[in-house]
């Protein structure tokens, strides 16, 4: 081969590897990734397409009261519950629920982590043990129980709900992100952009924060997969949403976990639902990380 | 007055109780358009003092303990955070070590030449990037209005550090500081960088001061030379001077581990002997003297300073190397006048 093949070759090979074009890269060869997004997507187009394509509204009532509701059916794919609401309706309407929550607590944690993680990695010293001594200390309180108590405090509406969820996941952004900036904050890279006198902010803002969000990002993932599993479970013991006909995975699953026996059909169908958004984030998040993680690089 | 001055300039850092003496107190005066270079070994406290002059050594380790820098009259260490960032770029700027790492990855290389440019010299968006093709041109880098949109990793080592040079010369600094800033390169790089930077410096006035632990970088691009040891100049002189008759037994020894084209072929290479200064304890005698043939009690007890011993040479030596010796070391030719 010809020296300016080889050349040529290399650049071939050398072109597209930017940290994200080459995790992208990466990311579109993992069956998992595949998997995970493409599971994803059916509950996002759910979640948007519910009024379409859901049968029934999510409480109406289209059968009988029954202390044994119908199961499966032709007419009720999923069956009916004790109120004799279509099940079917009430799983793809929750849909909107669960993935809102999801982003919206996550959303919130992120924020509150990101703000928190950057001062304390960025300006070290004082603000930084104080920081992260608060962060360690609601880490030592295990998550649930710490979102149990927010809502016993702050009130059982929807919101209140994804905040005190969003709260469990600030201590572990902070943490990340705060590693993450001590470790690019003496690159060389800040180095030469302070020897040129870029100011702080910027320093921080336009050259630390986008090198260092990475493992941030595939947390973010991860954490919603955990808030959907949250908001189920804060239901189960009776802290979801107040209005108990909100169609919401966790509820249904809590009001109908005594009639497992003689109506599985009421608590499978949710607890399905939940397994398979969890597992949609938690294929996207991992496959995410090993394509952003510069030891799994080619 | 000089256009940069530093007197006695100190660094020292503070790590797990223990105390670090970097630099310990060196001086020099720096005049426009002059080039100046720094040599000595790794860990002799050549960086350091140039990251101290510049105002961004490490925080909160690292801390100037004494001496100043005057850059036009100014003390820079007076200066507030403010005030000095304004001269970074501006009138001071450093070319660093390592191009593969010095570069921010996640940005085009256009938008870190037009940053400065933009901050410092309130250049619109339009006028930065033709002054940012143009800097790419002065620094040999082909078809560069298309290259801006160019993200580090799709450069090669060498066309970084031209990138990091066009850079550090953006606003037409008056003092250019480089740092190694071949070391990272091979050979024909390096002869390529240190070719573009010797014109930038003829072409713009700039003054240079480059630091190297390669005598033969120095030997091509600098009028003088400071040799640097334990955080100490040890010799300074006229670059031509410092080769010729070197006076101090460390630049002896620096001269003699160079390898050589005219060495008789099984020749060893003569190291120097023994392992750097540890700077952690603070300097009592000559920091040289462990190492040292030429050692007497008197370097083990007393501090020697840097005097003149020849016009514009000077030394910090008690037993400066006698001219035989240099004749032995083959750095000499034995008789004068003879062609060697």
């Amino acid at each position: 081969m010809s020296v300016a093949q080889a050349e040529a070759k290399e650049l071939e090979v050398e072109q597209p590897s930017g940290l994200w074009s080459d995790a992208w890269r990466r990311l579109r060869r993992n069956p998992a990734a595949w998997a995970g997004a493409g599971l994803l997507a059916v509950f996002i187009v759910v979640a948007i397409a519910a009024p379409l394509i859901a049968p029934y509204g999510p409480q109406e009532r289209v059968g009988d009261l029954a202390s044994v509701p119908p199961g499966p059916s032709r007419e009720y794919l999923f069956g009916l519950d004790e109120q004799g609401r279509d099940l079917l309706s009430r799983i793809i309407y929750g849909a909107r629920l669960s993935l809102i929550v999801g982003v919206v607590s996550v959303g919130i944690g992120l924020s509150l982590g990101l703000v928190l993680g950057a001062l304390a990695g960025y300006l070290g010293g004082r603000v930084d043990s104080i920081i992260m001594r608060l962060m360690d200390i609601m880490l030592s309180i295990p998550g649930f129980l710490l979102a149990i108590g927010l809502v016993t405090l702050l009130g059982r509406g929807l919101f209140q709900i994804m905040f005190a969820i969003g709260i469990t996941t600030v201590p572990v952004f902070a943490r990340l992100l705060r590693g993450s900036i001590l470790a690019q904050r003496e690159a060389d890279y800040v180095l030469a952009a302070r020897s040129v006198g870029t100011p702080g902010h910027r320093l921080l803002l336009v050259h630390i924060l986008p090198n260092a969000l990475a493992p941030v990002i595939v947390q973010a993932t991860l954490a919603m997969a955990t808030a959907i599993i949250d908001v189920a479970g804060l239901s189960f013991v009776g802290l979801g949403p107040n209005d108990p006909g909100l169609p919401e995975w966790g509820a249904i699953l809590a009001q109908n976990a005594a009639r497992l026996q003689n109506a599985a059909h009421m608590v499978f169908f949710a607890g399905f639902a939940i397994v398979f958004s969890v597992l949609a984030f938690n294929l996207l998040g991992d496959a995410l990380r090993e394509s952003i993680d510069p030891k799994m690089r080619t | 007055m000089a256009l940069l001055e530093v007197r006695d300039l100190a660094v020292k850092f503070a790590t797990r109780g223990k105390t670090v003496h970097a630099v310990n107190g060196i001086s020099f005066d720096l005049e426009a358009g002059q080039t100046l270079g720094i040599v000595g070994e790794s860990g002799c406290g050549k960086s350091v003092s140039s990251l101290a002059m510049l105002g961004i050594l490490p925080r909160p380790a690292g801390r100037v303990t004494g001496g100043s820098v005057r850059f036009d009259g100014t003390d820079l260490l007076g200066l507030s955070d403010a005030k000095l960032r304004d001269i970074r770029g501006n009138d001071l700027a450093m070319v660093f070590q390592d191009p593969m790492t010095s570069l921010n990855p996640v940005l085009t290389v256009g938008r870190q030449l037009t940053e400065s440019l933009r901050s410092h010299l309130g250049m619109s968006k339009r006028e930065a990037r033709d002054e940012a093709v143009s800097l790419l041109d002065r620094v040999g880098i082909n078809d560069a209005r298309s290259r801006l949109r160019s993200y580090p990793h799709q450069f090669s080592g060498g066309m970084r550090q031209r990138v990091m040079i066009a850079m550090a010369i953006s606003c037409r600094p008056k003092v250019l500081i480089a740092d190694e800033p071949t070391t990272a390169l091979d050979v024909t790089i390096q002869a390529q960088i240190l070719d573009l930077l010797r014109g930038l410096v003829a072409a713009e006035g700039m003054a240079l001061i480059l630091i190297t632990h390669d005598l033969g970088v120095v030997a091509g691009v600098c009028e003088r030379t400071n040799v640097m040891y334990a955080g100490r100049f040890v010799e300074t002189a006229p670059t031509g001077k410092l080769f010729a008759d070197p006076k101090h037994p460390y630049t002896v020894g620096l001269l003699k581990s160079v390898p050589r084209l005219d060495a008789r072929r099984k020749q060893r290479l003569s190291p120097i002997a023994g392992a750097p200064r540890d700077l952690t304890s603070a300097p009592t005698g000559c920091a040289f003297a462990p190492r040292c043939t030429y050692a007497t009690p008197e370097s083990w007890d007393q501090l020697p300073l840097l005097r003149e011993i020849a016009p514009d040479h000077h030394v910090a030596c008690w037993n400066p190397v006698p001219e035989a010796d240099l004749v032995t070391a083959g750095l000499r030719p034995a008789a004068r006048g003879e062609p060697a």
